[in-house]
C-alpha cells in the first residue's frame, strides 16, 4: 500500500451513554439508556437487536456523528465531550471509515472520484489520491470500473466502492450500518470478505450493525441492544 | 434498477438545472450589457458632438427667444478682447409652401451668415456651402439699425432631405409662413442646399433650413413686440474666442465671467460647463441603466440561488454522507461558491455573447433610428469588467443561501 501509514486501531470507551431525541416533547424517544462499553483496538464487533432498539444511534455515537445526551465518549482514552463540530469532523475524516446500507455514493462522481473524496477533503495531492484510489479499487476487484458512475454499477459494485472509500484515509475504526442490507447472498459474502480482509490487513477496529446472522458471524464479539440498553455482550459470557 | 435509473435521472436533472441557471444568468447579464453598450455609445457620441463645437461660450435667456437686441449684442461682443466672433441663433418652426405642396413643417434657424459657420464644428461646417449664399453677410443691411427697412435678400438654405423630398433645387421659389394656413407668407428663393450630419433625432432635425436672422424675425414676429418696439430676438448667442484663448480653459472662464458680469440677466455658460452637465446627465443615465439592469440581474441571481438551494435539496444524502465522513463545512461552502462562480462566469460570457448578437440583430433589423443608435455602441472594458465582477460577487453571495441550507441538513436523519 502506498501513501501514509494506517491510523492505529482505535479504542472506544462509552461511559454511561444516554441519548434522547426530542427531549421534553410528546414525541420524546430515549434511544440509548446508560450504555457503558469498551471496544478494544482491533476488535471486530457486531451489534444486533430489533429495529428501533438503538443500534444505529449507538453506532453514530461511537462514530462521533451524534453527541450523547448523557455520559461521555472516549477515543483512545481522550474524551470527545468538549470537541467542536469541526474537530469531530476532523476526527471522523482521519479516524473513521463509514459504510452505509444504501451505499451513498456521490452520483455525479465516478467510482475513482468517490474513493478519492475523503482524501481530497484531507488535502492529499492529486497523484497520491489517484494512486491510492486505484489501489483500493483493485483491492475490491473494481480496477476496470474506476471511470464508471454509480448508476452504471450494480448494487454489489457500489457497496464495494463504498468499502474502498471507507478505507481511503486508512482509518483506525470502520463503522458499518447494515452493510449488506441491500445485497444478495453472493454480494453479501463478497463485501464481508472485504471487511475481513481490511480487518486483517489494517488491524482497524470494526463495528457492524446488522440483522443478518451471516454478517454477525464474521465478528469476534457480539453485542445485542434492545430498547436502548445493552442486553448481551459475548465478551462477558 | 434503483441505482441505475435514479442516478442517471439525477445526473441529467443536475445538468439541466445547471444549463437553465446559466441561461437565466446569461439573459440577466445581456440586458445591462445591451443598455450600457448602446446607451453609453449614444451618450459618448452626443458628448463628442458637444465637445467639438466651434464656440467656447454661449449666452442664453430663460423663456422662449429670450435674448433681445441680438444684433446690437453681437456687435458689442465682437468688440470685446479675445472674442473672434459672436453668432446669434433664433430657432422657430415655420411652414413651407413650394408650388402646390405645403404646408411642410420646417425648423428654421435665423443666423448672421458671416458668423454662423465660425461657431460650428469643422465637420458640420463642411456640410454647408461657403460662404453661406444668403446675401447680406452681416445681416445689417436688412436689419438697418433696427428698422428692418433695408432690402431683404429673400434667400433660404434648405437641408438635402427636404430638397429631396419636395424636388427643390437651387433657384426654386418657395413661400414661408409662421402658420400652416399660409397667412403672412413671404417669398424666398432656394439659394443653397446643405447636408445633414448623422443624427439620432431622425427627420425632424433633418427637415431644417437657414434664413438670415432678420428675415426669420420679421416672418415670425420676433422683430418687433406688440407695441411696435424693436425686440430683435434670438435664443442664444454663441461666442468663439480668438487665438490661444480658445484653447486655454482659464481664459475661457475669464471671458465667461466677464460676460456674466456685463450681462447678468443672461445665462453665460462655457462649453466645458455644458459638457460637464451633459456628462453628469450621462452618468445619471448610466446609473439608471444599472438600476434597470439590476432588476434583471436580481432575478437572474435569485434564480441562481434557488437553483443552488434546489441542488442542495436534491443532494441531501450526498451532502450528509460527506459531512458524516468528515468533509469540512468550509469545503462544502467553497464548492457551492465555486459552483455559483462557475455558473456566474458562464452566465457572464453567455450574456455578453447574447448582447452582442442582439446588438447585431438590431443593427440589421431595427428601425433607422435604432440602427443609427446601435451603430454607436461601445464596449467599454472597464464597465464590462465591473459588471462581471459584480455578477461574480453577487453569485458568491447567492451561494450563501445554499451553503446555509447544506449545513443545516441533519446528517444522521438523512442517512437513515
Amino acid at each position: 500500500m502506498s501513501g501514509s501509514a494506517p491510523s492505529p486501531a482505535t479504542e472506544v470507551y462509552l461511559d454511561g451513554i444516554g441519548k434522547t431525541f426530542h427531549a421534553g416533547r410528546p414525541d420524546e424517544v430515549r434511544a440509548l439508556r446508560t450504555v457503558t462499553l469498551r471496544i478494544e483496538p482491533g476488535e471486530y464487533v457486531s451489534i444486533e437487536g430489533p429495529s428501533g432498539g438503538g443500534k444505529t444511534t449507538l453506532l453514530n455515537v461511537v462514530g462521533l456523528l451524534e453527541r450523547p445526551s448523557a455520559g461521555r465518549v472516549f477515543w483512545n482514552r481522550t474524551s470527545a465531550e468538549g470537541l467542536s463540530e469541526r474537530a469531530r469532523a476532523r476526527l471522523r475524516l482521519t479516524g473513521v471509515g463509514f459504510i452505509f446500507q444504501r451505499f451513498f455514493l456521490i452520483p455525479t462522481l465516478t467510482a475513482r472520484e468517490n474513493v478519492e473524496m475523503p482524501m481530497r477533503a484531507l488535502g492529499r495531492p492529486a497523484a497520491e489520491r489517484r494512486s491510492r484510489a486505484d489501489e483500493l479499487l483493485g483491492l475490491v476487484g473494481l480496477s476496470g470500473r474506476a471511470g464508471a458512475y454509480p448508476h452504471q454499477l450494480s448494487g454489489g459494485e457500489e457497496q464495494r466502492v463504498a468499502v474502498a472509500r471507507a478505507l481511503a484515509n486508512r482509518p483506525g475504526l470502520l463503522l458499518a450500518d447494515e452493510p449488506t442490507g441491500e445485497l444478495d447472498r453472493a454480494n453479501t459474502d463478497s463485501v464481508l470478505d472485504l471487511l475481513d480482509q481490511a480487518h486483517r490487513t489494517t488491524g482497524a477496529s470494526i463495528v457492524v450493525v446488522t440483522h443478518n446472522p451471516l454478517v454477525a458471524a464474521r465478528a469476534r464479539r457480539h453485542l445485542a441492544i434492545e430498547d436502548g440498553q445493552l442486553v448481551r455482550d459475548s465478551a462477558s459470557e | 434498477m434503483r441505482g441505475l435509473s435514479g442516478g442517471r435521472w439525477r445526473l441529467r436533472h443536475w445538468r439541466l438545472q445547471t444549463a437553465l441557471a446559466a441561461l437565466a444568468l446569461a439573459f440577466a447579464v445581456s440586458l445591462p450589457v445591451l443598455l450600457l453598450s448602446v446607451g453609453g455609445g449614444v451618450s459618448s457620441h452626443e458628448l463628442a458632438n458637444l465637445r467639438s463645437t466651434g464656440f467656447e461660450v454661449s449666452l442664453s435667456a430663460p423663456g422662449e427667444h429670450g435674448i433681445t437686441g441680438a444684433h446690437a449684442l453681437v456687435e458689442k461682443l465682437a468688440g470685446e478682447p479675445n472674442i473672434a466672433v459672436a453668432s446669434p441663433v433664433l430657432s422657430v418652426p415655420v411652414d413651407l409652401f413650394a408650388g402646390t405642396s405645403g404646408p411642410v413643417p420646417l425648423l428654421v434657424e435665423g443666423v448672421v451668415p458671416s458668423a454662423f459657420l465660425a461657431t460650428l464644428p469643422p465637420e458640420e461646417a463642411g456640410l454647408f456651402p461657403k460662404p453661406l449664399p444668403l446675401g447680406d453677410p452681416t445681416d445689417l443691411v436688412h436689419f438697418d439699425h433696427g428698422t428692418y427697412a433695408g432690402p431683404s435678400a429673400g434667400r433660404i438654405l434648405i437641408s438635402s432631405p427636404i430638397a429631396y423630398a419636395h424636388g427643390l433645387t437651387v433657384g426654386t421659389p418657395v413661400r414661408l409662413a409662421a402658420t400652416p394656413d399660409g397667412v403672412g407668407a413671404e417669398n424666398f428663393t432656394v439659394a443653397g442646399i446643405f447636408g445633414v450630419p448623422p443624427t439620432l433625432l431622425g427627420p425632424t432635425a433633418a427637415f431644417a433650413a437657414l434664413l438670415p436672422l432678420s428675415d426669420l424675425q420679421v416672418l415670425t414676429g420676433y422683430a418687433r413686440g406688440p407695441s411696435g418696439d424693436v425686440i430683435d430676438a434670438a435664443d442664444t448667442v454663441e461666442v468663439a474666442l480668438a487665438g490661444s484663448a480658445a484653447t486655454d480653459p482659464g481664459a475661457v472662464s475669464r471671458v465667461a465671467a466677464s460676460l456674466q458680469e456685463q450681462y447678468p440677466f443672461y445665462a453665460v455658460a462655457t462649453q466645458s460647463q455644458t459638457v460637464q452637465q451633459a456628462e453628469r446627465a450621462a452618468s445619471i443615465l448610466t446609473g439608471f441603466y444599472f438600476a434597470l439592469s439590476s432588476i434583471g440581474l436580481a432575478v437572474g441571481l435569485l434564480f441562481l440561488a434557488l437553483v443552488l438551494v434546489r441542488r442542495v435539496e436534491g443532494m441531501r444524502s450526498e451532502i450528509a454522507v460527506r459531512r458524516a465522513i468528515g468533509v469540512p463545512a468550509g469545503q462544502i461552502a467553497r464548492e457551492l461558491a465555486g459552483s455559483a462562480l462557475l455558473l456566474a462566469a458562464v452566465g457572464i460570457v453567455g450574456g455578453m455573447v447574447l448582447a452582442y448578437l442582439a446588438i447585431a440583430a438590431l443593427a440589421r433589423f431595427g428601425s433607422p433610428t435604432v440602427q443609427a443608435a446601435v451603430e454607436l455602441s461601445v464596449y467599454d472594458p472597464t464597465t464590462l469588467l465591473l459588471l462581471a465582477a459584480a455578477v461574480l460577487g453577487l453569485g458568491v453571495l447567492s451561494s450563501g443561501l445554499a451553503t446555509r441550507a447544506a449545513l443545516r441538513i441533519p446528517i444522521t436523519e438523512t442517512l437513515r
